[in-house]
């Protein structure tokens, strides 16, 4: 054993092993496999993307996907830039705040915030019911199921998506250079075109690639809000697993959404790299980087006790003359705008979620906890919140482990060899997740596990694998190796090194992986959905199930319950990481005396 | 020492009698990076209580040097011997050293103690014995009140006390200092190279030092090794590779030399000049004279020259001249004393100099 680990020790390159051999078997071989079928191997013919363009249902549903897509990535990014912009510009506890504000959505659950749109927009919804007690309409407005209700819920979704990586950009610029091209006559608005902007450009490539790719493997929202011609490409696939499985079609549906993203990430990577003169490899890698929200959360994590760099230049910035005071109204109204609409739906449900008559309603008439009790009571309810748990702590368990180890390996590993490897990693974190759910369902297929938790803990790991390794590696990056060496040199093995002095410095990344690994499967419908094989119920399938058939309010108590998760797991990582910031500022000032 | 004596007895052998400081021998080693060569045939011996300091600019191969000593990197060719041992294929934590690192590596989520104890630990010393060497180390290096404290609660000089005293604790049979004082401001430095020089006085402990400072490296070295792209380039006593430096570059690296290839004088000297030398001179044996001023000693000894002064810079306690002599330049550099005649740019002085501080170095 000892032997092995000092083996592994002198060959970091092997500690990745276990990360690539679930991801191979999970989804690297089933992928291969898939497009083999998709090619009709080893004969090697189109047929099959022919006869799928043949049929103008699919076109129609495929351009659909594409316009869907991009029409809700130009509004996240029209409404998401100018919103991060003011973000940045706010003072520093103010954009504390209003980061977390846009933090707490993103991690709540998807299908929760789809339901929420459901309870607001519905015949019975609460605008509905708000414009027919003031006499505005007679019958309810035709608000739900058609294209609108798909972009306001996809936007809602989406949004925090766009403002994180934007904010992310924008905290990186030296403000001294907007003020510097001032001092050499530039107007504002020049002075923001000409620096400002060219600089934040790479939030927003990141941006709108992480929400045009979410957006075309996406399927709950349109789904449950969009009406029967609303159908997306990857709502198409999904069912043609669950009522043919014809394999070959289905890879070949999946291939094309898959050549879709990767040729958008290509072009557009690469486009914007090469107007700065880089390679394309480094906008890959800067991508792959980007992916990793994580990475920003914990960047926000520890600016939240920095000070914001040139922060002189950042109150200048708003001395831009007599209009200063109506730019500032309109910025406040604005932003002010943006959160209601992330985080009224929410609010909304929760305060229905206590409504005591037999349908919801909003304002509640009396205040009760039944829905609540409904949930606890429920025998099925409670056991697929219970599966849920289960799956999660595997799921974190598993893929912290598998991917802690795999993140020391690749940072030990010669740099174009990691890129490459880490890239590797990520890929079912950034293709469209229909794709990894087929591939995945394929793989358990062959190996005798749809339909088992063993199956649906695999599946989901191959994605909170990346999710760690991000993080994980995002600490390690910051960690400084002379301090093993420091071990070393006083007589610490390998595993004693890695034990007493690595594992204790990158312990909140470890933590902070585990965290987001447990969310990421706690929250996962499209592959489970897909290798559940409907003999496991985890929550998010039973309520995914009961917002498609019957309008269940127990599921507003379960949203609300699901909406306190990720304010739960915020406190406890905001605990862990300013513990460990509070240990390096500790008591400053005693050093004077 | 038995060439096949293991660790553990010379361990043993510190506990009992006192720590046995060891003798380090490099015999032609060779480290080549792919196709760059970091150190090339390099043999040297450091004999046991000796303080070494390599010198040399970035890329020199010094600190590969440091890296091969400390065990983090395996010589391409040649062999390290460590107490008459070799230990090339001794992983650096099979080894028993003390090192002192660049930005001292205190563990930041350890304390002052919990740091001490670390090397300890690592020998399987029990508690008991851990906790009175602590202590006794504590109090040697001042540092007994901070011994709860975190490392980022400590000013830098702490830090490196606490780096030096983590280093020594375990009584190791050598030490390596990487950069040790370079983090320092510089009064700091200066108390600290004092602190370092007792304590190496004190403990008799065979050191290698690695630095670019010069300064550092005069002050608390018996001996120096000058490298230049991988090679050794000179090694000796301070005082002779300063004074007697063997090539240019080593009268450059350490101090301000003038050296003066083809002037238009006749240098006068008591041995021949050879071919593919240069003549060099201190600035500070230059004496900066007014062209009437009675010359001090013996005419016979020493040499004179008329030039300009073209520029005067005023550095403290120093005067330091810029003096055209015909188309070569001279560095003059002059103590501030009270009552001393100051010149200005465009006057004519007389420079003055021993013929014995002249000498021929190769380039």
């Amino acid at each position: 054993m000892m032997k092995l680990f000092q083996k592994l020790g002198r060959m970091p390159i092997g500690l990745t092993i276990p990360a690539f051999a679930i991801l191979l078997v999970v989804f690297g071989i089933p992928i291969v496999l898939l497009f083999l079928a998709s090619i009709n191997a080893p004969a090697f013919s189109a047929t099959n993307y022919l006869g799928f363009f043949a049929q103008t249902a699919n076109v129609r549903v495929l351009f659909q996907t594409i316009e869907v897509s991009v029409v809700a990535t130009s509004i996240c990014l029209i409404v998401g830039y100018p919103t991060a912009y003011l973000i940045v510009a706010a003072s520093k506890s103010v954009r504390i705040t209003l980061i977390a504000l846009v933090i707490i959505p993103y991690l709540t659950s998807g299908l929760a915030r789809t339901y929420a749109w459901i309870v607001i927009l519905g015949d019975r919804g609460v605008i509905n019911n708000l414009l027919l007690q003031l006499g505005v309409i007679h019958s309810p407005l035709q608000l739900i199921y058609n294209t609108m209700a798909v972009y306001i819920g996809m936007v809602h979704i989406m949004l925090p998506v766009m403002i994180l990586p934007l904010v992310s950009a924008m905290m990186g610029i030296d403000r001294s250079l907007t003020a510097a091209a001032r001092s050499m006559g530039a107007r504002p608005l020049t002075a923001f075109w000409r620096v400002f902007f060219p600089l934040s450009l790479p939030g927003v490539r990141a941006g709108s690639l992480l929400v045009f790719v979410f957006c075309l493997g996406f399927y709950i929202t349109p789904a449950a809000l969009g009406g029967l011609r609303d159908a997306m490409l990857s709502t198409f696939i999904a069912a043609q697993v669950k009522n043919s499985f014809d394999i070959s079609r289905i890879a070949t549906s999946a291939f094309i959404l898959l050549a879709i993203a990767v040729a958008v990430l290509f072009l557009l990577g690469l486009d914007l790299a090469s107007a700065q003169g880089r390679t394309a490899t480094t906008a890959w890698k800067s991508w792959v980087v980007r992916i990793s929200k994580l990475d920003m959360l914990k960047r926000y994590f520890s600016r939240f006790s920095d000070s914001y760099r040139a922060k002189l230049w950042t109150t200048q910035l708003y001395q831009a003359g007599d209009d200063s005071r109506l730019s500032n109204i309109v910025g406040t109204m604005f932003v002010l705008l943006v959160m209601v609409y992330l985080h009224s739906p929410g609010l909304i449900v929760i305060i229905m979620s206590f409504s005591s008559g037999t349908f919801l309603e909003f304002p509640p008439s009396s205040i009760s906890l039944q829905w609540y009790q409904t949930f606890f009571g429920d025998p099925s309810w409670r056991g697929a919140a219970w599966t849920s748990i289960q799956i999660g702590v595997a799921v974190a368990i598993l893929s912290t482990i598998v991917g802690t180890l795999a993140a020391y390996g690749l940072n030990r590993t010669h740099p174009r060899l990691r890129s490459f490897l880490t890239m590797t990693i990520l890929t079912p974190v950034t293709i469209p997740v229909i794709v990894v759910a087929i591939a995945s369902y394929y793989g358990l297929v062959n190996l005798g596990l749809i339909g088992s938790r063993t199956g649906i803990v695999l599946a989901q790991s191959t994605g909170a694998t990346g999710i760690v390794v991000v993080i994980v590696s995002a600490t390690l990056a910051n960690f400084d190796r002379t301090l093993e060496r420091a071990a070393k040199s006083m007589r610490a093995g390998p595993l004693q090194t890695f034990w007493r002095v690595t594992l204790p410095l990158i312990r909140p990344g470890v933590i902070g992986g585990a965290v987001f690994a447990f969310l990421h499967s706690f929250d996962e419908v499209v592959i489970t959905n897909l290798v559940s094989g409907y003999s496991i119920r985890t929550l998010p399938l039973k309520m995914w199930e009961n917002i498609r058939n019957q309008i269940d309010p127990t599921i507003a108590a379960v949203s609300s319950l699901l909406m306190l998760v990720p304010v739960l797991w915020l406190i406890i990582l905001y605990l862990t990481w300013w513990r460990s910031r509070l240990r390096d500022h500790r008591s400053r000032p005693e050093l004077e005396t | 020492m038995n060439v096949n004596t293991s660790v553990s007895v010379s361990e043993v052998d510190a506990l009992q009698s006192g720590p046995v400081y060891a003798q380090i021998e490099f015999r032609n080693v060779t480290k080549t990076y792919g196709k760059v060569t970091a150190v090339e045939d390099l043999s040297l011996t450091v004999s046991r209580g000796e303080f070494l300091t390599i010198l040399g600019p970035s890329g020199s191969g010094k600190t590969t040097t440091l890296m091969l000593l400390a065990g983090f990197e395996a010589p391409t060719a040649g062999d390290i011997f460590i107490a008459g041992r070799s230990v090339a294929a001794v992983p650096s934590y099979r080894r028993d050293q003390g090192i002192v690192f660049q930005n001292y590596a205190l563990f930041p989520h350890l304390t002052v103690i919990r740091n001490l104890e670390f090397p300890l630990q690592m020998r399987g010393i029990n508690a008991a014995e851990r906790t009175r060497r602590v202590r006794r180390m504590l109090e040697r290096v001042h540092l007994s009140d901070l011994g709860g404290r975190m490392p980022s609660q400590l000013s830098g000089g702490q830090q490196q006390r606490v780096a030096l005293a983590r280093a020594m604790i375990a009584d190791p049979p050598f030490l390596l200092l990487d950069e040790p004082l370079g983090a320092l401001d510089r009064g700091l430095r200066e108390q600290m190279q004092i602190e370092m020089k007792s304590l190496h006085k004190e403990f008799g402990i065979t050191t290698v030092c690695v630095t670019h400072d010069q300064e550092e490296a005069l002050t608390l070295s018996d001996r120096i090794i000058v490298m230049r792209a991988g090679r050794i380039e000179q090694a000796d006593s301070p005082e002779a590779l300063y004074d007697r430096p063997a090539t240019s570059f080593v009268a450059r690296f350490l101090g301000e030399a003038n050296m003066l290839e083809n002037p238009d004088f006749q240098f006068k000297s008591d041995t021949p000049q050879a071919s593919g030398t240069v003549a060099m001179i201190r600035p500070e044996r230059i004496c900066i004279l007014a062209l009437d001023a009675q010359k001090r000693g013996d005419a016979d000894q020493r040499q004179s020259v008329n030039g300009t002064v073209e520029d005067m810079i005023y550095a403290g306690p120093l005067r330091k001249y810029h003096v055209r002599v015909g188309n070569s330049f001279f560095i003059v550099r002059e103590h501030v004393a009270s009552g001393q005649q100051i010149f200005r740019p465009g006057d004519e002085v007389c420079l003055d100099w021993l013929r014995s501080d002249v000498r021929f170095v190769a380039v």
